[in-house]
Formats: C-alpha cells, structure tokens, sequence
C-alpha cells in the first residue's frame, strides 16, 4: 500500500467528482448569503489548520493529512451543523498520531484555545480533554477509520532531485535517509507512470514546488484528484512561475531545436548523490518535455494547474484583519458586493457563526415548514439535552 | 433575537446537533453480534469469540481495545496509538496470510475490532505438540506454516510495514489450517517516517524474539527484526521451545531501557558474539560496550539474514515435501484443539445502558493469557514489555 496508490483507500474511498462536492455542501447553501463564502472558508479552514500545526510544531505532512481529514468530514457534515473548530483540533489529533507524530492532548487543547480565540475570536473552545476526545471518536467514525493518505510531495521527492537547498521547509533527506539501510532504497516501482530519471529544477525550483503544494491544500483539490497528479500540476507551474525555470524553458522554446526532444537519457543516480550531481555542469534538460513524457494526461494537469490558479486568485482577497475581536462589526468592510472585494478572517468567522445559529434556530422552530425529518432530530437533541 | 435554548447550545455545546443525527444513526455491536464467549486478554485488548446476526451467522474475533490508562487512573485521552495503528494499517491491507479485518464499530468510548476469526494459533500448535501429542511438528506441516508465514510477512513488507511483534501467539492459523498472521498493534509503515522509528516506541518485539540489534539499542533497524522473529518461531516450532528463553530485565523507575543483557547472553551461546569483521556497524549500537564483556565467540549475525523474499525463494520451499495451503493437510491428526472461550472471565462485553463507561474493563494485571497455562513456560518472554 505505501506504494501502492491504486490499492490504496484513498483512491478506492476518497477521490470524489465535482457534484458529489457540490452536495456535500447544499445545506449550507441554504444559510449563506453569498456562495462564494463557501470557497473563502476553504481557505480560511485550512488557514487554522495551519496556525495551529505551527504552533505545536508538527510537520507540514501531519498539516496536510489533518486538512485532507477536514475536508473528507465536510463531504459528509455541514459546517451548519458542527463546529468546525471542534472538527480541526480532532483533525490535527488524529493526523499526528496517523502519521506517527503523536502530540498530547493537554498541549493541543491549550494550543487550540489560545489560537482560536487570540486570532478568530473564538472563544468556546472547551478546556477539557473529554470533548476533544470525544470528537475524536465521531471523526474516526466518519472517516471510516481510513487514516493512511498519500500527499503530492512523495512524488515531487520521487521526480525532481533535490537542489539540496538548506532550507529547513523543504523535505529533508538526510531526515530519512538517516533511518537506515532499507528504508528509502527500495521504494520500488514509481505507481504513477513510466517516466524515467528524475528531473532537474534550477535552484529552488523544489522549493517552489513543495510551496504550492501546500498552498493546495486551501482548496478542496485533495478530494478532486489523485495526489501525484496535483505534484505533477504543481511542477508545471513551477515551470511556468519560477523565474530560473522560466529562463530554461523559454530558451529552449527559443531554441526550438526539435532535436531537443530526445536527448540522452538521464542518468539514474542515487539520491544521495544529488549534491554532487548539482556541482556538475547540468545538461539542459526541457521540464515541459520531461512532464510529457510521463504516463499522464497534460490536459488533466492544465485544469488542475488552472484550479491552483483559481485557488490563488481567490487567496489574494483573502486578508488577515489582525482583529482578534469577532465583535468588531465585520460586516462593515464587506458592505460593497463588487467582485473582488477583500474578504476578512472576521468576516468569515461571523458568516459561520450566523450560518449555525440560523439552522439551530430551524430546527428550535420547525414551524417554518421545515422538513419532518427535523423535528425528528430536534427530538432527539432536545432529549441528549 | 436569538432564544435561549439556541444560543445555549451555540455557547456550550456545538456539536450537539452533529452527535444527535450520529447516535441516531448508529448500529450498535450488540445489535449485529452475539458474543459467545470470551478468548483472550492482551496487552491492548480483550478478545472475543462472537457470531455475525445477519444471514452469513459468521464467526468472528471481536477484539475491544482497553481504554488508555496514566497510572491506575482511567483518564480518557482518546484513541491510543496502538489502536489507531492497528486500525489504520488494517484498512489499507488485504492478503489471505493476514487476519483480515471486517469492520470498526466505535461506541459508547470503546472501539470493537471485528476479525475473522481463526481456530488456531502458533502457540497451540507447539503446545499441543510438546504435552499432548509428544512428537515433532512433521516435514509438510512445518514447512507449510512457515513457508505461509514468510508469505504474509513478505506481503507487509512490500507494503512498507514493520509487524514488530511476530511470535507464536500472534501468528494464528484458521480451521482451514491458514495461516493467518496478526496483532498489528505494534506494527508501523515505515515509508519516509517523520521521525527515527525508536522515537516512538522505546521497545519493540517481545524479548525472546527480539533481534540483537535492538538488544543492542540500535537506533536504526528495519524489516529484518521481522526475520530475526520468524526465525526465532520456526525453531521453536522444530524444537518446541523457545531458541532464546532469556530473562527480561525489567524498566527501571526513571523507565529508562534496560540492557537486555540475558538475552544476548542467550543468543550469543548459540551464535556466538558478533565482531566488527564480523557485522560492521555493530560498533554504533548503544550497548556494544556492554556487550563485549560478554562471552566472545565468532559469529555472523545480521548481513546474512535472509529477507521474507529471498527466504521464500528458498530451496527448501521448493523441494518435496511442498507446502500446501492447508498446513495440516498431510497430518490431520496434528490439528490442535479448538481455541477455549470462557464465560466467567468475560463480563457482559458491551456494557449494559446505564452501566457507567468501562467500569467492567480494568482487568486485573495477571488476568490474560488462558492460553499460557499447559507449557510450562515459566518465563514471561512471552508477553511484551511495551512502554511510552
Ligand atoms: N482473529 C482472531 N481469531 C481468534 N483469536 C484471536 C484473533 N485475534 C486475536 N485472537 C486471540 O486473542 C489474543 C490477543 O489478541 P491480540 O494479539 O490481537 O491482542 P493484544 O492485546 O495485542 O495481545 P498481546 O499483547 O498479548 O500481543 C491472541 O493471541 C489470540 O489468542
Ligand atoms: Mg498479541
């Protein structure tokens, strides 16, 4: 199975098409105001998802795991419906002990406080260790106690070599290549296609690589499409963003040397080898040719490269206001509707929490003729009382 | 504007809604399973022997994990990593030589595992074999359960997982006479691990098993402790007793790890003690030093270990008598009793409705293993030491 995508719950379960999405968030639909609210909170969700992994100083793929957790949830739940600061606190549990990070309770509850109320107002997140463990239990629950998740940076290892950058963000391989003889030697066959060899990016272009990665986890793109497909995305855009990159591809389009096309095969090396390998004069080597050569479909990479676009584009209009207070009258900065207007994180806390109130305050008056199936539940929430 | 109740809820209680629509909507174990008596007490769990209420009237093993306990207090932390593991990893494998896993019930702050269910186990095997039949496990039957057990451990490797605590009592065998292995309670992927394996777990694989590496403190080990273990079993299943029965040191208070320095000892007047020529690296290991002063003789131990692979491939599997998938098909009369379920040791497993959580789940330390008795095993290399 960890190499083993195809065999994986994850692709079996959890890759999800674009109306099972839309269903999945129909009821909040009904109590927002504005659609386009829905895919701010994305953002905003997978923003305090991060904060709060900082701060407890997890590791960027227990982040990833607990966010792709969050949105599996929501396939099922509404935010109307839960508290889904509740729901990231177990997310973040869970993921730290499925990727065998295991963080204590206590630290995360007072962690979890502190970031919620300091940054988003929130200020009802409880103190005691049994709610949060509670929920713990519901969310394995629904998760279907599928806890093992494949991210896009295992393939980004596995195509570009490293540009053995210092920085402390990017993968590390001494980090697991210190685990010893038989750990990261025998990964096998690459799952995802038959492309050979490993890609050279310029400096850094790893690092901008891995950078949008993560910056995809603020969309829902995780339920959408297969992980090595959103690395694969992720590259291309690289290729197309980063300046150096930029550089080699639009000489070699200048170029324009069709023999460009099949050039030597790239030497296999060992990974450990990648330092030396960049102390060699590189050999230029076409990335858009190197996608192209592998077992996927590039039209599917330009829609996904298209969406991280779209993801981006939103983000630029999503501003931290800094105003930890959710009293301070959000709603006054979102007077204008023109499109592109800034969306604050006080605004959307406020959104959430008039979402919720309005469907508890339904079902308290189901008279408003509101569907039986309600009344039913507000029995059953009445007596649980 | 808003009403009390609703801005009740809002403040105090905002999952409430959420927990309503579940709890109506669960299936409880006791509506989908009659337990017919109770197996087994681990480390992690009480197992259970219980029948499926739908059409198929299946047997099954229902393992029902302890909740995590800090000192003699029940404090509810959550899910332990022990059952998050075996869960986790049991939903993404499946392979005939693997118990598989039917499904998770989560209820009532307990999580109910339900397997197959297998008739039989390594341990009875040896058992029945050194005090009832009193001969040797034969050529086809021995072959056959090793050869499955190397083929199930080779599929976990393949995927990356480390079992971690292969030994006779968790190796199980189906009234089919497969072999199925299990307890994957201490087992991890070990792809890309964020960080050292022994930063998790302090101590892994129950000491007579245990490979010399980790005796030795090695930070760094990998899939063939997992050999070192089903070499470990295959000759207790040829001789009947365990190869290398040492003593267990035990934690000291600060829990510190011990130097397992017995079971070197065991292990070294076997093999001999291993030199740099001999297993270059094993000057690295923590416990080295100490190991020296134990008695040197000359060995190899670890360079020429065999993988799950190459095992397999051996000549030994390919030559008559062949394995067969039935382990006892050559000698029937070799199949040991059925598994013994007790009634008295099992309280009601599902705790009655208004009983308080767990109350009826602290058992006594002492209380496992209805299957030690009969092999005069007096040691407890058989129970794990696991810590942290
Ligand atoms: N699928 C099964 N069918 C029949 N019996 C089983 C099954 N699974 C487990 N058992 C019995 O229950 C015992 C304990 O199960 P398991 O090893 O999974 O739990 P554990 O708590 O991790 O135990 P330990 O700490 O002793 O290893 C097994 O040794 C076996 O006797
Ligand atoms: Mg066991």
């Amino acid at each position: 199975m960890a190499t083993d995508f195809w065999s994986s719950s994850h692709y079996k379960r959890w890759i999800v098409d674009r109306a099972t999405l839309r269903q999945a968030r129909a009821d909040d639909l009904l109590y927002i105001d504005d659609a386009e609210h829905l895919d701010f909170l994305a953002i905003y969700f997978a923003e305090i998802i991060g904060k709060l992994g900082k701060k407890m100083q997890i590791p960027q793929r227990v982040i990833a795991t607990a966010t792709v957790f969050f949105r599996r949830f929501y396939l099922k739940n509404s935010y109307c419906e839960t508290d889904p600061f509740m729901v990231i606190a177990a997310c973040i549990y869970v993921a730290a002990k499925a990727e065998e990070f295991p963080v204590h309770i206590k630290h995360l509850v007072s962690d979890a406080r502190h970031i919620f109320s300091q940054q988003y107002g929130v200020k009802n997140f409880p103190s005691d260790n049994s709610k949060l463990a509670e929920m713990e239990f519901y969310l394995v629950d629904d998760l279907e106690c599928d806890l093992t998740v494949f991210h896009p940076y295992r393939t980004l290892l596995a195509l570009c070599k490293s540009d053995a950058s210092d920085d402390s963000s990017t993968p590390n391989e001494e980090e697991a290549g210190e685990l010893g003889v038989g750990i990261t030697a025998d990964d096998g066959p690459r799952y995802w296609g038959t492309g050979e060899g490993q890609l050279e990016l310029p400096p850094n272009g790893l690092q901008t690589a891995w950078f949008i990665v993560n910056d995809t986890y603020r969309s829902e793109l995780c339920l959408l499409y297969p992980p090595h497909l959103i690395a694969i995305a992720a590259i291309y855009l690289t290729c197309i963003f980063h300046p150096a990159t930029q550089e080699t591809v639009s000489a070699l389009l200048a170029a324009s040397g069709s023999e460009e096309r099949d050039r030597e095969p790239p030497v296999q090396q060992p990974r450990r080898s990648s330092r030396q390998a960049a102390e060699r004069k590189k050999p230029a080597q076409d990335p858009l040719a190197f996608l192209a050569e592998l077992n996927v479909s590039l039209p599917l990479i330009a829609t996904i490269a298209q969406e991280i676009i779209a993801m981006y584009t939103l983000w630029e209009r999503y501003k931290e206001d800094g105003s930890a207070d959710s009293g301070s009258t959000p709603d006054s900065r979102g007077g204008d509707d023109e499109a592109g207007s800034i969306v604050t994180v006080a605004q959307l806390t406020s959104v959430l929490l008039k979402m919720r109130e309005a469907r508890l305050q339904d079902i308290a008056h189901p008279s408003g003729g509101r569907p039986a199936a309600v009344n039913k539940m507000l029995e059953r929430t009445q007596a649980a009382g | 504007m808003m009403d009390e109740w609703t801005s009740n809820i809002m403040q105090n209680d905002p999952m409430r809604m959420y927990r309503a629509k579940r709890d109506t909507s669960h299936q409880s174990v006791s509506s989908k399973y009659s337990i017919l008596g109770f197996i087994s007490s681990g480390t992690y769990g009480r197992v259970y022997k219980a029948q499926s209420l739908g059409e198929d009237a299946k047997i099954h093993a229902i393992k029902k994990f302890k909740p995590d306990k800090e000192g003699d207090v029940v404090t509810y932390t959550g899910i332990s990593q022990s059952a998050i593991r075996e869960i986790a990893l049991n939903r993404e494998i499946d392979h005939e030589n693997i118990v598989a896993l039917k499904e998770v019930i989560l209820e009532d702050k307990s999580i109910y595992m339900v397997f197959e269910f297998a008739e039989h186990d390594f341990l009875q095997v040896i058992q029945h074999h050194a005090t009832t039949l009193r001969n040797a496990i034969t050529q086809p039957v021995l072959k056959s359960l090793i050869y499955q057990l190397f083929n199930g451990l080779l599929y976990l490797h393949s995927c990356h997982i480390l079992h971690r605590d292969l030994k006779p009592a968790n190796i199980l065998i189906n009234a089919a006479g497969v072999v199925k292995i299990g307890d994957l309670g201490l087992a991890r992927l070990i792809y890309q691990p964020l960080q050292p394996l022994f930063a998790g777990d302090k101590v892994v694989v129950t000491i007579w098993y245990r490979a010399p590496e980790l005796l030795m403190g090695a930070k760094h080990y990998n899939k063939a402790i997992d050999c070192w273990a089903v070499g470990c079993v295959m000759a207790e299943l040829a001789s009947l007793r365990p190869i290398f029965k040492g003593e267990e040191a035990k934690l000291d208070s600060k829990k510190n790890v011990p130097f397992q320095r017995d079971q070197l000892l065991k292990i070294f007047e076997v093999l001999g003690t291993p030199d740099e020529q001999d297993w270059p690296g094993v000057k690295d290991m923590i416990e080295y030093q100490a190991m020296k002063r134990l008695d040197p003789y000359t060995n190899r131990l670890y360079e020429c270990r065999l993988t799950a692979k190459e095992a397999l491939q051996h000549k030994w599997f390919h030559e008559e008598p062949y394995p067969t998938w039935n382990a006892f098909q050559a000698a029937p009369q070799q199949i040991p009793p059925q598994r013994r379920i007790t009634q008295d040791e099992a309280p009601s497993m599902v705790p009655l409705p208004a009983a308080p959580f767990n109350s009826h789940t602290q058992s006594k330390p002492g209380s496992s293993a209805s299957l030690s008795g009969g092999g005069g095993n007096g040691g407890n290399g058989r129970k794990k030491a696991r810590m942290g």
